[in-house]
Protein backbone atom coordinates (compact mmCIF):
# COMPACT_ATOMS: atom_id res chain seq x y z
CA UNK A 1 0.00 0.00 0.00
CA UNK A 2 0.93 3.62 -0.22
CA UNK A 3 1.77 4.04 3.42
CA UNK A 4 3.26 7.49 3.77
CA UNK A 5 5.49 6.23 6.54
CA UNK A 6 7.47 4.04 4.19
CA UNK A 7 8.32 6.87 1.85
CA UNK A 8 11.69 8.36 1.48
CA UNK A 9 11.08 12.11 1.39
CA UNK A 10 13.64 14.25 -0.39
CA UNK A 11 13.76 17.74 -1.82
CA UNK A 12 15.04 16.78 -5.25
CA UNK A 13 15.27 13.56 -7.20
CA UNK A 14 18.72 13.08 -8.64
CA UNK A 15 19.43 11.51 -12.04
CA UNK A 16 21.02 8.57 -10.25
CA UNK A 17 17.60 7.46 -9.09
CA UNK A 18 16.32 7.30 -12.66
CA UNK A 19 19.51 5.59 -13.77
CA UNK A 20 18.87 2.83 -11.26
CA UNK A 21 15.35 2.41 -12.66
CA UNK A 22 16.79 2.40 -16.17
CA UNK A 23 19.16 -0.42 -15.22
CA UNK A 24 16.35 -2.44 -13.70
CA UNK A 25 14.13 -1.95 -16.76
CA UNK A 26 16.90 -2.97 -19.16
CA UNK A 27 17.73 -6.05 -17.15
CA UNK A 28 14.13 -7.14 -17.04
CA UNK A 29 13.42 -6.36 -20.69
CA UNK A 30 16.48 -8.28 -21.83
CA UNK A 31 15.51 -11.21 -19.67
CA UNK A 32 11.94 -11.51 -20.88
CA UNK A 33 12.98 -11.10 -24.51
CA UNK A 34 15.73 -13.67 -24.18
CA UNK A 35 13.57 -16.29 -22.53
CA UNK A 36 10.79 -15.46 -24.99
CA UNK A 37 8.24 -14.54 -22.38
CA UNK A 38 7.33 -11.63 -24.64
CA UNK A 39 7.68 -10.72 -28.29
CA UNK A 40 8.43 -7.10 -27.55
CA UNK A 41 8.58 -4.46 -24.86
CA UNK A 42 6.89 -1.06 -25.07
CA UNK A 43 9.16 1.39 -23.31
CA UNK A 44 11.11 4.60 -23.79
CA UNK A 45 14.21 5.23 -25.86
CA UNK A 46 16.27 8.42 -25.67
CA UNK A 47 14.72 11.14 -27.80
CA UNK A 48 16.71 12.90 -30.47
CA UNK A 49 17.03 16.06 -28.45
CA UNK A 50 18.71 16.11 -25.09
CA UNK A 51 16.35 15.72 -22.17
CA UNK A 52 13.64 13.95 -24.17
CA UNK A 53 12.40 10.38 -24.49
CA UNK A 54 10.35 8.65 -27.15
CA UNK A 55 8.01 5.73 -26.77
CA UNK A 56 9.19 2.64 -28.63
CA UNK A 57 8.42 -1.01 -29.13
CA UNK A 58 11.68 -2.92 -28.82
CA UNK A 59 11.90 -6.49 -30.02
CA UNK A 60 15.60 -7.33 -29.78
CA UNK A 61 18.04 -7.60 -26.91
CA UNK A 62 20.26 -4.91 -28.47
CA UNK A 63 17.39 -2.45 -28.53
CA UNK A 64 16.26 -3.44 -25.06
CA UNK A 65 19.65 -2.44 -23.74
CA UNK A 66 18.98 1.10 -24.90
CA UNK A 67 15.70 1.53 -22.99
CA UNK A 68 15.69 4.40 -20.53
CA UNK A 69 13.69 5.91 -17.73
CA UNK A 70 14.05 9.58 -16.91
CA UNK A 71 11.81 12.47 -15.86
CA UNK A 72 11.26 13.00 -19.59
CA UNK A 73 9.34 9.71 -19.82
CA UNK A 74 6.02 11.48 -19.68
CA UNK A 75 3.97 9.42 -22.13
CA UNK A 76 1.38 6.95 -21.01
CA UNK A 77 2.44 3.89 -22.98
CA UNK A 78 -0.77 1.97 -22.45
CA UNK A 79 -2.24 3.80 -25.42
CA UNK A 80 0.01 1.72 -27.68
CA UNK A 81 -1.82 -1.43 -26.70
CA UNK A 82 -5.34 -0.26 -27.48
CA UNK A 83 -7.53 -1.03 -30.41
CA UNK A 84 -6.86 2.38 -31.86
CA UNK A 85 -3.19 1.46 -32.35
CA UNK A 86 -3.89 -1.83 -34.00
CA UNK A 87 -1.50 -4.68 -34.05
CA UNK A 88 0.97 -4.55 -31.18
CA UNK A 89 -0.78 -7.21 -29.19
CA UNK A 90 -1.46 -9.43 -32.17
CA UNK A 91 2.10 -10.72 -32.23
CA UNK A 92 1.87 -12.28 -28.77
CA UNK A 93 2.49 -11.34 -25.17
CA UNK A 94 4.15 -7.95 -24.76
CA UNK A 95 6.05 -6.25 -21.99
CA UNK A 96 5.22 -2.69 -21.03
CA UNK A 97 6.91 -0.13 -18.85
CA UNK A 98 4.30 1.51 -16.65
CA UNK A 99 4.33 4.27 -14.06
CA UNK A 100 1.61 4.26 -11.44
CA UNK A 101 -0.70 6.53 -13.40
CA UNK A 102 -0.19 4.40 -16.52
CA UNK A 103 -0.99 1.27 -14.54
CA UNK A 104 -4.36 2.78 -13.80
CA UNK A 105 -5.05 2.98 -17.49
CA UNK A 106 -3.98 -0.63 -17.94
CA UNK A 107 -6.33 -1.68 -15.14
CA UNK A 108 -9.14 0.34 -16.70
CA UNK A 109 -8.54 -1.20 -20.10
CA UNK A 110 -8.68 -4.64 -18.51
CA UNK A 111 -11.96 -3.67 -16.87
CA UNK A 112 -13.28 -2.78 -20.29
CA UNK A 113 -12.04 -6.03 -21.85
CA UNK A 114 -9.62 -4.20 -24.07
CA UNK A 115 -6.61 -5.95 -22.61
CA UNK A 116 -6.03 -9.20 -20.83
CA UNK A 117 -3.66 -9.50 -17.97
CA UNK A 118 -2.13 -12.70 -19.30
CA UNK A 119 -1.17 -10.93 -22.53
CA UNK A 120 0.99 -8.45 -20.63
CA UNK A 121 4.21 -8.47 -18.72
CA UNK A 122 4.14 -5.27 -16.71
CA UNK A 123 7.40 -3.66 -15.65
CA UNK A 124 6.08 -1.29 -13.02
CA UNK A 125 8.08 1.84 -12.24
CA UNK A 126 8.27 3.16 -8.72
CA UNK A 127 7.90 6.65 -10.03
CA UNK A 128 8.93 9.80 -8.21
CA UNK A 129 7.55 12.07 -10.93
CA UNK A 130 8.12 13.42 -14.41
CA UNK A 131 8.76 16.86 -15.90
CA UNK A 132 5.92 19.26 -16.34
CA UNK A 133 5.44 21.07 -19.63
CA UNK A 134 7.43 24.07 -20.64
CA UNK A 135 10.06 23.56 -17.98
CA UNK A 136 13.80 23.39 -18.15
CA UNK A 137 14.63 19.75 -18.63
CA UNK A 138 17.75 19.55 -16.55
CA UNK A 139 18.76 16.43 -14.66
CA UNK A 140 17.31 16.99 -11.24
CA UNK A 141 13.59 16.81 -10.59
CA UNK A 142 12.46 19.49 -8.17
CA UNK A 143 9.34 21.25 -7.07
CA UNK A 144 9.93 23.76 -9.90
CA UNK A 145 9.88 21.37 -12.82
CA UNK A 146 7.67 18.48 -11.71
CA UNK A 147 4.39 17.91 -13.59
CA UNK A 148 1.20 19.21 -12.04
CA UNK A 149 -0.38 15.76 -11.79
CA UNK A 150 2.63 14.41 -9.91
CA UNK A 151 2.01 16.89 -7.14
CA UNK A 152 -1.15 15.02 -6.23
CA UNK A 153 -0.01 11.54 -7.15
CA UNK A 154 -1.26 8.70 -5.00
CA UNK A 155 0.25 5.91 -7.09
CA UNK A 156 3.99 6.49 -6.88
CA UNK A 157 4.19 2.85 -5.91
CA UNK A 158 2.35 0.81 -8.55
CA UNK A 159 0.72 -2.41 -7.44
CA UNK A 160 0.02 -5.50 -9.46
CA UNK A 161 3.00 -5.30 -11.81
CA UNK A 162 5.07 -8.37 -12.63
CA UNK A 163 8.20 -6.62 -11.44
CA UNK A 164 8.81 -3.21 -9.93
CA UNK A 165 11.76 -1.07 -10.98
CA UNK A 166 13.07 1.34 -8.35
CA UNK A 167 12.75 1.90 -4.66
CA UNK A 168 10.56 4.42 -3.02
CA UNK A 169 11.36 8.11 -3.27
CA UNK A 170 9.22 11.17 -3.57
CA UNK A 171 9.52 14.90 -3.31
CA UNK A 172 8.64 16.30 0.07
CA UNK A 173 5.77 18.70 0.75
CA UNK A 174 4.54 19.51 -2.74
CA UNK A 175 1.53 21.76 -2.93
CA UNK A 176 -1.30 20.02 -4.76
CA UNK A 177 -1.89 22.62 -7.46
CA UNK A 178 -4.76 20.93 -9.23
CA UNK A 179 -6.71 20.55 -6.01
CA UNK A 180 -6.21 24.23 -5.28
CA UNK A 181 -7.26 25.25 -8.75
CA UNK A 182 -10.34 23.08 -8.55
CA UNK A 183 -11.32 24.55 -5.20
CA UNK A 184 -10.91 28.00 -6.72
CA UNK A 185 -13.27 27.18 -9.59
CA UNK A 186 -15.80 25.57 -7.28
CA UNK A 187 -15.87 28.68 -5.16
CA UNK A 188 -16.74 30.90 -8.13
CA UNK A 189 -20.32 32.00 -8.67
CA UNK A 190 -22.00 30.04 -11.43
CA UNK A 191 -21.75 32.75 -14.06
CA UNK A 192 -18.04 33.10 -13.45
CA UNK A 193 -17.56 29.37 -13.78
CA UNK A 194 -19.29 29.51 -17.14
CA UNK A 195 -17.09 32.40 -18.23
CA UNK A 196 -14.00 30.54 -17.08
CA UNK A 197 -14.71 27.39 -19.06
CA UNK A 198 -16.12 29.26 -22.00
CA UNK A 199 -12.88 31.18 -22.37
CA UNK A 200 -10.81 28.01 -22.16
CA UNK A 201 -12.98 25.98 -24.51
CA UNK A 202 -13.23 28.82 -27.03
CA UNK A 203 -9.51 28.52 -27.60
CA UNK A 204 -9.77 24.85 -28.55
CA UNK A 205 -8.68 24.28 -32.15
CA UNK A 206 -10.22 20.79 -32.31
CA UNK A 207 -6.95 19.16 -33.20
CA UNK A 208 -8.19 16.12 -31.26
CA UNK A 209 -4.78 15.46 -29.81
CA UNK A 210 -6.42 15.01 -26.41
CA UNK A 211 -8.48 12.20 -27.87
CA UNK A 212 -5.64 10.54 -29.76
CA UNK A 213 -3.44 10.34 -26.71
CA UNK A 214 -6.08 9.03 -24.33
CA UNK A 215 -5.99 5.29 -23.73
CA UNK A 216 -9.73 5.32 -23.13
CA UNK A 217 -10.65 7.07 -26.37
CA UNK A 218 -10.28 3.87 -28.34
CA UNK A 219 -13.68 4.06 -30.04
CA UNK A 220 -13.31 3.19 -33.69
CA UNK A 221 -15.88 5.78 -34.51
CA UNK A 222 -16.03 8.70 -32.15
CA UNK A 223 -19.41 10.29 -31.59
CA UNK A 224 -17.77 13.60 -32.34
CA UNK A 225 -16.83 12.57 -35.88
CA UNK A 226 -20.31 11.51 -36.86
CA UNK A 227 -22.07 13.77 -39.28
CA UNK A 228 -25.29 11.96 -40.12
CA UNK A 229 -26.79 13.19 -37.95
CA UNK A 230 -24.16 15.42 -36.51
CA UNK A 231 -24.13 15.24 -32.74
CA UNK A 232 -21.30 17.66 -32.13
CA UNK A 233 -20.27 20.39 -34.51
CA UNK A 234 -16.77 19.56 -35.64
CA UNK A 235 -15.36 22.91 -36.65
CA UNK A 236 -13.49 24.89 -34.03
CA UNK A 237 -16.23 27.28 -33.03
CA UNK A 238 -17.34 27.98 -29.47
CA UNK A 239 -20.63 26.07 -29.66
CA UNK A 240 -19.12 22.84 -30.94
CA UNK A 241 -16.15 23.21 -28.64
CA UNK A 242 -18.34 23.39 -25.56
CA UNK A 243 -20.23 20.30 -26.70
CA UNK A 244 -17.02 18.44 -27.48
CA UNK A 245 -15.58 19.13 -24.06
CA UNK A 246 -18.72 18.15 -22.24
CA UNK A 247 -18.98 14.95 -24.26
CA UNK A 248 -15.33 14.15 -23.67
CA UNK A 249 -15.58 14.72 -19.93
CA UNK A 250 -18.75 12.65 -19.78
CA UNK A 251 -17.26 9.77 -21.76
CA UNK A 252 -14.21 9.66 -19.56
CA UNK A 253 -16.15 9.92 -16.32
CA UNK A 254 -15.47 6.91 -14.14
CA UNK A 255 -12.87 5.65 -16.61
CA UNK A 256 -10.13 8.26 -16.74
CA UNK A 257 -7.01 7.18 -14.88
CA UNK A 258 -5.74 10.71 -14.44
CA UNK A 259 -2.55 10.37 -16.47
CA UNK A 260 -3.10 13.97 -17.65
CA UNK A 261 -1.83 13.11 -21.10
CA UNK A 262 -4.78 14.92 -22.64
CA UNK A 263 -3.78 18.11 -20.88
CA UNK A 264 -0.11 17.67 -21.70
CA UNK A 265 -0.67 17.37 -25.43
CA UNK A 266 -3.19 20.18 -25.71
CA UNK A 267 -1.56 22.91 -27.78
CA UNK A 268 -3.97 25.49 -26.41
CA UNK A 269 -3.23 24.92 -22.71
CA UNK A 270 -6.76 23.95 -21.80
CA UNK A 271 -6.82 22.53 -18.26
CA UNK A 272 -8.51 19.28 -19.23
CA UNK A 273 -7.37 17.37 -16.20
CA UNK A 274 -9.38 19.68 -13.97
CA UNK A 275 -12.51 18.42 -15.65
CA UNK A 276 -11.31 14.82 -15.46
CA UNK A 277 -10.50 15.15 -11.80
CA UNK A 278 -13.76 16.84 -11.07
CA UNK A 279 -15.69 13.98 -12.62
CA UNK A 280 -13.56 11.45 -10.77
CA UNK A 281 -14.32 13.22 -7.51
CA UNK A 282 -17.99 13.34 -8.36
CA UNK A 283 -18.17 9.61 -9.04
CA UNK A 284 -16.38 8.93 -5.82
CA UNK A 285 -18.93 10.93 -3.91
CA UNK A 286 -21.89 9.48 -5.77
CA UNK A 287 -20.91 5.85 -6.20
CA UNK A 288 -17.84 5.41 -4.05
CA UNK A 289 -15.79 4.54 -7.08
CA UNK A 290 -12.20 5.44 -7.77
CA UNK A 291 -10.19 4.34 -10.78
CA UNK A 292 -7.56 2.22 -9.12
CA UNK A 293 -4.75 -0.11 -9.95
CA UNK A 294 -6.82 -3.27 -10.06
CA UNK A 295 -9.34 -4.12 -12.76
CA UNK A 296 -12.93 -4.24 -11.58
CA UNK A 297 -15.99 -6.02 -12.87
CA UNK A 298 -17.70 -2.89 -14.21
CA UNK A 299 -17.12 0.84 -14.16
CA UNK A 300 -19.53 3.06 -12.18
CA UNK A 301 -21.51 4.18 -15.21
CA UNK A 302 -21.90 0.65 -16.51
CA UNK A 303 -23.68 -0.63 -13.48
CA UNK A 304 -26.30 0.54 -11.02
CA UNK A 305 -27.82 -0.19 -7.68
CA UNK A 306 -31.53 -0.12 -7.15
CA UNK A 307 -31.12 2.27 -4.25
CA UNK A 308 -28.84 4.77 -6.02
CA UNK A 309 -29.52 8.35 -5.04
CA UNK A 310 -32.39 9.86 -6.99
CA UNK A 311 -33.07 12.94 -4.96
CA UNK A 312 -32.61 15.00 -8.13
CA UNK A 313 -35.45 13.20 -9.91
CA UNK A 314 -38.84 14.69 -9.24
CA UNK B 1 -42.92 43.74 -26.84
CA UNK B 2 -43.75 40.10 -26.46
CA UNK B 3 -43.80 38.39 -23.14
CA UNK B 4 -41.16 35.71 -22.83
CA UNK B 5 -42.51 32.29 -23.73
CA UNK B 6 -40.09 29.59 -22.66
CA UNK B 7 -39.26 26.78 -25.05
CA UNK B 8 -39.21 23.48 -23.22
CA UNK B 9 -37.94 20.29 -24.80
CA UNK B 10 -39.06 17.02 -23.23
CA UNK B 11 -37.20 13.79 -23.89
CA UNK B 12 -39.50 10.99 -22.82
CA UNK B 13 -39.58 7.24 -23.00
CA UNK B 14 -42.32 5.76 -25.10
CA UNK B 15 -43.53 3.21 -22.57
CA UNK B 16 -44.32 5.35 -19.55
CA UNK B 17 -44.04 9.10 -19.87
CA UNK B 18 -45.17 9.32 -23.47
CA UNK B 19 -48.19 7.22 -22.61
CA UNK B 20 -48.72 9.41 -19.54
CA UNK B 21 -48.63 12.56 -21.66
CA UNK B 22 -51.01 10.89 -24.09
CA UNK B 23 -53.35 10.10 -21.24
CA UNK B 24 -53.28 13.73 -20.16
CA UNK B 25 -54.23 14.65 -23.71
CA UNK B 26 -57.03 12.17 -24.14
CA UNK B 27 -58.35 13.13 -20.70
CA UNK B 28 -58.41 16.74 -21.93
CA UNK B 29 -56.19 17.99 -19.14
CA UNK B 30 -54.71 21.42 -19.80
CA UNK B 31 -50.97 22.05 -19.72
CA UNK B 32 -48.70 24.75 -21.14
CA UNK B 33 -48.16 24.44 -24.88
CA UNK B 34 -44.50 25.37 -24.42
CA UNK B 35 -43.34 21.81 -24.34
CA UNK B 36 -42.09 19.92 -27.41
CA UNK B 37 -42.12 16.20 -26.79
CA UNK B 38 -39.53 13.85 -28.28
CA UNK B 39 -40.16 10.17 -27.90
CA UNK B 40 -37.45 7.58 -27.24
CA UNK B 41 -37.56 3.84 -26.75
CA UNK B 42 -36.11 4.18 -23.25
CA UNK B 43 -34.54 6.77 -20.93
CA UNK B 44 -31.42 4.68 -21.35
CA UNK B 45 -31.31 5.89 -24.95
CA UNK B 46 -31.38 9.55 -24.01
CA UNK B 47 -27.77 10.56 -24.52
CA UNK B 48 -26.61 13.66 -22.62
CA UNK B 49 -25.57 15.05 -25.98
CA UNK B 50 -29.27 15.36 -26.88
CA UNK B 51 -29.71 17.71 -23.97
CA UNK B 52 -26.78 19.83 -25.10
CA UNK B 53 -28.21 19.88 -28.59
CA UNK B 54 -31.56 21.06 -27.28
CA UNK B 55 -29.95 23.92 -25.36
CA UNK B 56 -27.81 24.85 -28.36
CA UNK B 57 -30.83 24.93 -30.62
CA UNK B 58 -32.78 27.26 -28.38
CA UNK B 59 -34.39 25.37 -25.52
CA UNK B 60 -34.75 27.37 -22.33
CA UNK B 61 -35.52 24.29 -20.31
CA UNK B 62 -35.20 20.54 -20.75
CA UNK B 63 -37.20 17.73 -19.24
CA UNK B 64 -36.12 14.12 -19.23
CA UNK B 65 -38.70 11.65 -18.08
CA UNK B 66 -39.28 7.93 -18.13
CA UNK B 67 -40.60 4.98 -16.18
CA UNK B 68 -40.35 4.74 -12.43
CA UNK B 69 -37.53 2.55 -11.12
CA UNK B 70 -38.52 -1.07 -11.49
CA UNK B 71 -40.97 -0.35 -14.31
CA UNK B 72 -38.50 -0.14 -17.19
CA UNK B 73 -39.68 -1.99 -20.28
CA UNK B 74 -36.09 -3.11 -20.77
CA UNK B 75 -35.57 -3.97 -17.11
CA UNK B 76 -32.76 -1.56 -16.21
CA UNK B 77 -32.55 1.26 -18.77
CA UNK B 78 -33.73 3.85 -16.31
CA UNK B 79 -31.34 2.67 -13.59
CA UNK B 80 -28.42 3.19 -15.94
CA UNK B 81 -29.82 6.53 -17.04
CA UNK B 82 -30.14 7.62 -13.43
CA UNK B 83 -26.39 7.26 -12.85
CA UNK B 84 -25.49 8.87 -16.13
CA UNK B 85 -27.70 11.85 -15.47
CA UNK B 86 -26.45 12.29 -11.93
CA UNK B 87 -22.93 12.53 -13.35
CA UNK B 88 -24.02 14.80 -16.20
CA UNK B 89 -25.72 17.20 -13.82
CA UNK B 90 -22.53 17.44 -11.82
CA UNK B 91 -20.58 18.20 -14.97
CA UNK B 92 -22.99 20.89 -16.12
CA UNK B 93 -22.93 22.43 -12.69
CA UNK B 94 -19.14 22.52 -12.70
CA UNK B 95 -19.03 24.40 -15.99
CA UNK B 96 -21.63 26.85 -14.72
CA UNK B 97 -25.03 25.79 -16.03
CA UNK B 98 -28.04 26.51 -13.83
CA UNK B 99 -29.51 23.10 -13.06
CA UNK B 100 -32.94 24.59 -12.48
CA UNK B 101 -33.38 24.50 -16.23
CA UNK B 102 -32.94 20.78 -16.39
CA UNK B 103 -35.52 18.52 -14.84
CA UNK B 104 -35.60 14.77 -14.43
CA UNK B 105 -38.83 13.00 -13.60
CA UNK B 106 -40.48 9.63 -13.42
CA UNK B 107 -43.95 9.75 -14.94
CA UNK B 108 -45.83 6.50 -15.53
CA UNK B 109 -48.45 5.74 -18.17
CA UNK B 110 -51.14 6.19 -15.53
CA UNK B 111 -49.89 9.55 -14.29
CA UNK B 112 -51.49 12.00 -16.71
CA UNK B 113 -51.95 14.38 -13.80
CA UNK B 114 -48.31 14.19 -12.79
CA UNK B 115 -47.25 14.97 -16.36
CA UNK B 116 -49.38 18.10 -16.27
CA UNK B 117 -47.86 19.12 -12.93
CA UNK B 118 -44.28 18.49 -14.01
CA UNK B 119 -44.63 20.39 -17.27
CA UNK B 120 -46.49 23.26 -15.68
CA UNK B 121 -44.00 23.61 -12.88
CA UNK B 122 -40.97 23.52 -15.16
CA UNK B 123 -42.53 25.97 -17.60
CA UNK B 124 -43.36 28.42 -14.83
CA UNK B 125 -39.94 28.09 -13.26
CA UNK B 126 -38.18 28.74 -16.57
CA UNK B 127 -40.55 31.59 -17.30
CA UNK B 128 -39.42 33.39 -14.17
CA UNK B 129 -35.78 32.59 -14.93
CA UNK B 130 -36.04 34.13 -18.37
CA UNK B 131 -34.37 32.96 -21.57
CA UNK B 132 -31.29 30.77 -21.38
CA UNK B 133 -28.60 32.69 -23.23
CA UNK B 134 -25.46 30.65 -22.59
CA UNK B 135 -25.53 27.93 -25.23
CA UNK B 136 -27.38 30.07 -27.73
CA UNK B 137 -24.75 32.79 -27.52
CA UNK B 138 -22.06 30.25 -28.22
CA UNK B 139 -23.91 29.22 -31.38
CA UNK B 140 -23.45 32.71 -32.77
CA UNK B 141 -19.93 33.31 -31.65
CA UNK B 142 -16.94 32.74 -33.84
CA UNK B 143 -13.61 31.54 -32.60
CA UNK B 144 -12.02 34.94 -32.70
CA UNK B 145 -13.76 38.23 -32.13
CA UNK B 146 -14.72 38.21 -35.79
CA UNK B 147 -12.86 41.48 -36.23
CA UNK B 148 -9.85 41.15 -38.47
CA UNK B 149 -8.58 44.66 -38.11
CA UNK B 150 -7.22 44.34 -34.58
CA UNK B 151 -3.86 46.01 -33.88
CA UNK B 152 -2.28 42.61 -33.20
CA UNK B 153 -3.34 41.17 -36.52
CA UNK B 154 -2.38 44.32 -38.36
CA UNK B 155 1.06 44.12 -36.85
CA UNK B 156 1.28 40.46 -37.80
CA UNK B 157 0.28 41.19 -41.41
CA UNK B 158 2.69 44.10 -41.63
CA UNK B 159 5.55 42.00 -40.44
CA UNK B 160 4.96 39.34 -43.08
CA UNK B 161 6.26 41.75 -45.74
S1 LIG C 1 1.39 10.93 -11.50
FE1 LIG C 1 2.59 9.64 -10.11
S2 LIG C 1 3.02 7.80 -11.24
FE2 LIG C 1 2.32 9.32 -12.72
S3 LIG C 1 4.18 10.27 -13.49
FE3 LIG C 1 3.53 11.50 -11.75
S4 LIG C 1 4.55 10.67 -9.97
FE4 LIG C 1 4.73 9.17 -11.61
S1 LIG D 1 -14.70 11.20 -27.07
FE1 LIG D 1 -16.07 9.57 -26.48
S2 LIG D 1 -16.73 8.66 -28.41
FE2 LIG D 1 -14.93 9.86 -28.84
S3 LIG D 1 -13.25 8.43 -28.73
FE3 LIG D 1 -13.42 9.42 -26.72
S4 LIG D 1 -14.73 8.09 -25.53
FE4 LIG D 1 -14.97 7.51 -27.66
S1 LIG E 1 -8.82 11.60 -20.15
FE1 LIG E 1 -6.76 12.40 -20.09
S2 LIG E 1 -6.07 11.98 -18.01
FE2 LIG E 1 -7.83 10.66 -18.40
S3 LIG E 1 -6.99 8.76 -19.15
FE3 LIG E 1 -7.47 10.02 -20.93
S4 LIG E 1 -5.55 11.08 -21.40
FE4 LIG E 1 -5.38 10.28 -19.31
S1 LIG F 1 -5.93 18.92 -27.56
FE1 LIG F 1 -6.67 20.90 -26.84
S2 LIG F 1 -6.99 22.11 -28.70
FE2 LIG F 1 -6.83 19.96 -29.32
S3 LIG F 1 -8.95 19.25 -29.38
FE3 LIG F 1 -8.14 18.74 -27.36
S4 LIG F 1 -8.69 20.48 -26.07
FE4 LIG F 1 -8.93 21.14 -28.19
Amino acid sequence: MNAKANKNHVTSIEPAYYEAITEAIRKEAVKILKNETVVGVVGYLPGRRKGTASPALVTTVEEAEKLIFSPACVNNLSVYLTKAKKGVLKQGKVGIVAKGCDMRALAGLMTESQLQREDLFIIGVVCPGVYGFGVQRTGTLTEENIARKCRECTVHMPEGADVAAGTHAELADLTPEEAEEMARIEAMPQTERWAFWKEHFSRCIRCMACRQVCPFCYCEQCLCDKNRPQAVESSPRPAGNMAWHLVRAMHLAGRCGGCAECERVCPMDIPLNLLNRRMAQELKELYDFEAGLTPVEKGPLNEYKENDDQSFIK
Amino acid sequence: MHDFEPKIVAFVCTWCTYAGADLAGTSRMQYPPNVRVLKFPCTGRIDPVFILRAFQKGADGVLVSGCHPGDCHYMAGNFHARRRFAAFRALLNFVGVDLNRLQFSWVSAAEGGKWVDVVTELTERVRTMGPMPEFKELEHEEQWSGAINTPELKEAYDSIG
